[in-house]
């Protein structure tokens, strides 16, 4: 495998598309966005238009701040807003509080409007970077993140919603429940149910060596691509392990306990800072391959089940071959194909590598931005297929390397994918793999069908004559 | 600060790129942080151009080249950004650059920039603009671009002997920009007044240099526009035709300003107009045909731009006899023009650019038809009435074009007209209104909570529910019941 840096600006999407997609996910979320007509616009137009009324109720729960460029803004004021809109979301359970780099210029105070509005609302108000603030020492790459990049930081702040192990090792809890209570916070009857749920949960211990498993990921864990993470926490069970739940949980007072005891198992390529803070909690971040395809499902599982504190290597590596075996005609009508990934997602590293570990042919894997620690298991793995990475590639150089390879299928960035087509090329929206549960063994299923779908149709569509 | 639940308009360097990707061989430099590149993404989804060359937009990122500056060829800086943008694009004989809030907000100033030459070809003209700032938003940038545009290259030159003009019509992400020029085209045609030159849509360097050869200019789409033609008219002294060229009378009055500015003979002007109205202007016959129950009386909301929300808004009112409530505009900077025009056909004319303000409004006004971008489509289905998206800014633009300008635009909203009005019964149409549930106070004060997008439909549930448990009243207790 050779990695080549190509500095250029890779046709990734603004990772601003994940505001929307992660409000969509988390209906008891309340996103706001402070930031100036930039970013609203941004994050309003790639989130994708309300097309459906049903849509449009997780749509609609994000709220825009717009800063006035010419004017400083008022301690608080940013507070004090969301506050007096709040009552139209009187079930979110948490804030989300997107900050912009223009914000930042423009003197936003952030940590003083999120004390004042937790306190004011009453439910835990998070900070996610819409940008890079610094980038990390272990990633390469140019300029450009991955579209993914709000999404993972999203992930890594709602890391604060899990409870710590124990809810008696945590000082200064009762005090702030009871603050909590006073000031009347949107949950406040909310609330005192979760702490009896907590309770529960915590009354119940894990067996003596046995550690309980967290799984991170927001495209596996809601939504109709839950039934990825579902599968794979029955997979994970029946190898002993004993799954905690999936972060983000199903509402803001049920997520899965997290901190010194506990195992956290990323669950997508993209989730390094995630990854990070789970392990600041002192979490124990399982390092495999990611639960892409057949043989990172198996190798996930069993690296999980050791972290965990259970042993089931022989088992699942039988069910890996069989697995493996039942998979045999999708795996044919793919062998050969010569496949290029322009790089958009992050998820393409391990697409890349199930898929020639299948008998594609994978010509490019490009990648906006390299987390090569966080990925050292999967690039190790890519390296002996031959594949080449490209690290912040140019995308008009990849429409060259394209048109002259004519790859069977290309899974392209938002801004080639339309050229692409009319050039002729088959192509594979990136963002389709996101949220079409590729986890787990049944998800590699799912994701050579969705290749033998588009090479079928093709061909449907080409036998037509026109 | 505004708290808002969504956007009409992008910033200013959105209008800039709006304008660049309209015109051939102009290439724009965006000039941003790394997350604020999106352009290619969004002209591919939504217009769905089948187009083998990608956006003609490249991003120069602003970020900490830290240990890799000076060493490498990562892009970042400007004027090496600039360099290959011109190398990578041959063809390119216009280069723009336009700034990102972000970009104007760190304090980016305007480099001293030249572009090198080639061995043969001249180097691209380099037009940056100086009056970025970023509170600027998207219509008024692009109207200050596309000025900036032409009077970087209109030229003196004399009249064409033939009489011609330019049409200046929306740019691109508009719904039906290049339609609603074709048809206009086409009426011109019909007159024998030629086109001299198309803005902003698919026009070159050339055709602006040109501008100046026509005998007027036809301008469509104002928000884009106004200041080019302005500039025009004072420095070439070329006149300019301004009303908005939507329904039957529009249309007539536009093609009569031109047989005027063109010294036509008003005789064929006329024919024209006649010939026209009898075979292709469809909206007259609609309103002749439609009983005058099904049309007087019904309430129209309608929310957008400024011509066509001008234009719709005087074609319904007058030509076909409906009740124009509410009708707004989001473009602040004008608001006094608007509110001028639009007074002459509602009491109810406004400006806002908060969704939530402009959803109050209509929905207080219960109207049986919402006119909006897609922004209102909420407050319709809210208030299960029907809608037409035909307002920019549109979620997206259509596989085929369709004008609403001009007489074949006529006959396209008249059949807009009849499906949706149509369907609805106009006892239905009102149910949403005061009906003969009361509310108790307690369960009002619950409605107020509930987002003006959303009250319409809450209100109907919640009485629906109310009957369901045959109570007289709603009540608080019913209201959250039906919302649960």
């Amino acid at each position: 495998m050779t990695i080549l840096n190509e500095s250029g600006i890779p046709d990734a999407l603004s990772p601003l598309y994940g505001v929307g997609s992660v409000c969509e996910r988390l209906p008891y979320v309340l996103g706001v966005v402070a930031g100036t007509r930039s970013e609203a616009h941004l994050a309003q137009t790639l989130s994708g238009f309300p097309a459906s009324p049903e849509r449009a109720a997780g749509a609609g729960r994000l709220l825009f701040m717009i800063l006035d460029p010419e004017e400083e803004p008022e301690g608080g004021d940013l507070a004090t807003r969301v506050v007096g809109e709040a009552v139209k979301f009187r079930d979110a359970g948490a804030v989300l509080l997107f900050r912009s780099r223009s914000a930042e210029l423009l003197g936003v105070d952030f940590d003083f409007e999120t004390r004042l509005l937790e306190r004011r609302l009453g439910v835990p108000v998070l900070t996610v970077d819409l940008f890079e603030r610094e980038r990390d020492p272990g990633s390469t790459g140019g300029p450009m993140g991955l579209s993914t990049d709000v999404e993972d930081r999203a992930l890594a702040a709602l890391v604060d919603l899990c409870p710590h192990r124990n809810l008696e090792e945590r000082p200064g809890k009762e005090g702030t429940e009871k603050a909590r209570g006073r000031l009347g916070g949107l949950l406040g009857r909310r609330r005192s149910l979760s702490l009896r749920r907590r309770g529960g949960r915590s009354a119940e211990p894990p067996g003596p060596d046995r550690r309980p498993v967290a799984l991170l990921s927001l495209q596996a864990s809601l939504g109709r691509a839950g039934r990825s993470l579902r599968e794979l926490a029955a997979d994970l069970e029946r190898a002993g392990v004993q799954v905690a739940g999936g972060i983000p949980g199903p509402a803001a007072e049920e997520f899965p306990a997290l901190g010194p005891g506990t195992v956290a198992a990323p669950l997508d390529p993209y989730l390094a800072t995630a990854a990070g803070a789970a392990r600041r909690r002192g979490a124990e971040v399982v390092e495999t391959l990611m639960p892409i395809g057949v043989d990172g499902t198996a190798r996930f599982i069993q690296d999980v089940a050791e972290a965990a504190g259970s042993d089931v290597r022989a088992g699942e590596m039988a069910r890996a071959r069989s697995v493996w075996e039942s998979l045999g005609s999708l795996r044919s009508r793919i062998r050969g194909k010569r496949i290029f990934f322009t790089g958009d997602t992050g998820l393409e590293v391990p697409l890349a590598r199930f898929l020639s570990d299948a008998g594609a042919l994978v010509l490019e894997v490009g990648c906006p931005r390299l987390d090569r620690r966080f990925l050292a298991p999967e690039l190790q793995v890519l390296g002996s297929g031959g594949v080449d990475v490209i690290e912040s590639p140019e995308w008009r150089e990849q429409l060259g390397r394209i048109d002259e390879a004519r790859p069977d299928v290309v899974v392209a960035g938002p801004g080639l994918h339309v050229p692409l087509v009319a050039r002729g090329h088959l192509c594979r929206p990136s963002l389709d793999f996101l949220g079409a549960g590729i986890h787990g063994y049944k998800g590699a299923r799912r994701i050579l069908e969705l290749f033998a779908r588009s090479l079928q149709r093709a061909e449907g569509l080409d036998a037509v004559e026109l | 600060m505004k708290l808002l639940r969504g956007v009409y308009e992008g910033p200013g360097s959105h209008g800039i790129l709006r304008v660049s990707a309209s015109l051939a061989r102009v290439q724009a430099v965006l000039r941003a942080s790394p997350e604020e590149g999106y352009f290619p993404a969004l002209l591919g989804s939504r217009t769905k151009r089948m187009d083998p060359e990608p956006a003609p937009v490249s991003l120069s990122p602003i970020w900490d080249r830290g240990s890799l500056s000076g060493s490498s060829w990562a892009p970042g800086n400007l004027s090496q950004d600039l360099a290959n943008t011109v190398r990578r694009h041959p063809e390119a004989e216009t280069v723009v650059l336009a700034r990102s809030e972000t970009a104007l907000l760190s304090g980016e100033e305007l480099p001293e920039l030249s572009i090198p030459g080639g061995e043969e070809e001249p180097p691209p003209k380099l037009v940056t603009f100086g009056w970025e700032s970023p509170g600027l938003r998207e219509t008024e940038a692009a109207d200050l671009a596309l000025a900036e545009l032409v009077r970087a290259y209109a030229a003196p030159a004399e009249r064409t002997e033939e009489p011609t003009v330019n049409i200046f019509g929306p740019p691109v992400f508009n719904p039906g920009a290049a339609a609603e020029v074709a048809e206009v085209e086409r009426l011109l045609g019909l007159l024998g007044v030629g086109v001299n030159a198309r803005v902003p849509l698919g026009a070159r360097a050339r055709d602006l240099e040109g501008l100046p050869r026509a005998w007027a200019n036809v301008l469509l789409y104002r928000e884009v526009g106004d200041g080019a033609t302005l500039y025009l008219k004072s420095e070439f002294g070329t006149p300019r035709v301004t009303t908005p060229m939507v329904g039957a009378a529009g249309t007539g009055a536009v093609l009569r300003a031109v047989g005027e500015l063109c010294s036509l003979d008003a005789q064929r002007v006329r024919r024209l107009v006649w010939s026209e109205l009898a075979d292709t202007a469809r909206l007259p016959w609609y309103a002749r045909l439609a009983s005058p129950e099904s049309i007087g009386g019904r309430r129209v909301a309608i929310f957008g731009d400024f011509t066509y929300a001008i234009g719709l808004g005087y074609t319904m009112a007058r030509e076909v006899g409906l009740e124009v409530g509410p009708c707004g505009t989001y473009m602040e900077h004008l608001e006094r023009d608007f509110l001028f025009h639009a007074n002459t056909f509602t009491d109810d004319a406004f400006v806002t650019d908060d969704p939530e303000k402009v959803a109050s409004r209509i929905e207080s006004a219960s109207p049986d038809l919402v006119v909006g971008t897609h922004l209102e489509r909420e407050v319709a289905a809210s208030l299960g009435v029907p809608f037409l998206p035909l307002l920019s800014p549109a979620a997206s633009l259509p596989f085929v074009e369709r004008p609403l300008m001009g007489y074949a635009g006529s006959g396209v909203l008249a059949d807009a007209l009849e499906d949706a009005l149509r369907g609805v019964p106009r006892e239905k149409s009102r149910e949403t209104g005061d009906s003969g549930v009361p509310w108790t106070e307690g369960a009002l004060e619950e409605l107020e909570g509930v987002s003006a997008f959303l009250r319409g439909r809450s209100r109907r549930l919640a009485e629906q529910r109310a009957e369901e448990l045959g109570s007289t009243e709603v009540t608080r207790r019913i209201f959250r019941e039906s919302r649960s």
